[in-house]
């Protein structure tokens, strides 16, 4: 079994994916154990899940390929992986839009859910479409909330949030294109756009803090 | 100029932020002086300041047979945390 360095690169950059989305997840984690704040634990159910995406894709790769020693992985992994980097990005969107639209209602926001209709002729191509769609609405709220607050970390947020959803679109690209150059750009792009989100990161001092109960 | 929403816990932080900063003298902020500072009701700042002084957030104090709140150290501590968290949240545009 011959493995083209093309694989190993799809595996390292999911791989990467993973570690980013996790460590923005955690420290969503953290704010939410010590504010209790609704809006960080969104936060931390999209890193989450953006992270394990990408993980379910790059070690469902390595057990395939190199435990498993299938001659090529099994395309669910990557439509499994997508599927869950979406539901992630719906949180991001979901928290825009509770913002936006409910931003005083405490019950019904909590059942909400939009509503897509989206033509496709595959799982993956429709879970892509979701997900631009989601990322899409997610960058003009960021630049829209950049508008009001002119805070510069705000402008890398949305810069990463367009890096996914331009890596999400060429993903989608790449279907009519299969084989091609062009899947290696969308995950290098998404990997840039999670590098952005951390920006924010960087400012804020990474420790455990105190430990306050929920009921605050 | 339309009204912003102020979600609880930023109301939180902004009674905190005044026991820290705005108190009048040592012995703490009466409710009258928080209900002006944090711009809220009687009857919701009662319940948030209950909960603060069993979180062990601020301390409550008696002086001139006045019931007066100052900022405890564990207190300090979680506003240092929620001002980080809510400069996290403000980056994606969103209010923690």
């Amino acid at each position: 079994m011959a493995f083209v360095p093309d694989t190993v690169l799809e595996i390292s950059l999911n791989l990467l994916g993973f570690v980013v989305g996790l460590a923005l997840g955690i420290f969503s984690y953290i704010g939410f154990k010590n504010t209790g704040s609704p809006t960080l634990f969104r936060l931390n159910i999209a890193f989450f899940s953006i992270g394990i995406g990408f993980g379910v894709v790059g070690f469902g790769y390595v057990i395939e390929l190199f435990i498993l020693k299938y001659a090529q992985p099994d395309s669910w992994i990557q439509t499994l992986g997508i599927g869950i980097q979406t539901v992630g990005y719906f949180f991001i969107a979901f928290s825009h839009g509770i913002k936006s639209f409910f931003p005083k209602s405490r019950y019904f926001k909590s059942i909400i859910f939009p509503l897509f209709i989206i033509p496709g002729n595959s799982i993956e191509h429709i879970i892509r479409s979701i997900s631009f769609i989601l990322l899409v609405y997610g960058t003009i709220e960021t630049i829209m909330s950049y508008m009001e607050n002119r805070n510069r970390n705000t402008i890398f947020v949305a810069a990463g949030l367009g890096l996914l959803a331009l890596g999400e679109f060429l993903g989608w690209y790449s279907i009519i294109f299969p084989k091609s150059i062009l899947y290696f750009i969308s995950l290098s792009t998404k990997i840039t756009g999670l590098g952005a989100l951390f920006i924010p990161i960087s400012q804020v001092p990474l420790r455990g803090g105190p430990k306050f109960g929920g009921n605050i | 100029m339309a009204a912003i929403y102020r979600t609880h816990m930023s109301i939180i932080g902004d009674i905190l932020s005044t026991t820290r900063d705005e108190t009048p003298d040592e012995s703490g902020a009466s409710v009258t002086y928080l209900i002006r500072k944090a711009n809220v009701s009687y009857g919701r700042l009662a319940k948030i300041l209950e909960t603060l002084v069993q979180q062990g957030l601020l301390e409550q104090t008696t002086s001139d047979r006045a019931c007066k709140y100052r900022i405890s150290s564990r207190g300090r501590e979680f506003l240092q945390a929620y001002r980080g968290f809510r400069e996290f949240a403000d980056s994606f545009g969103l209010r923690i």
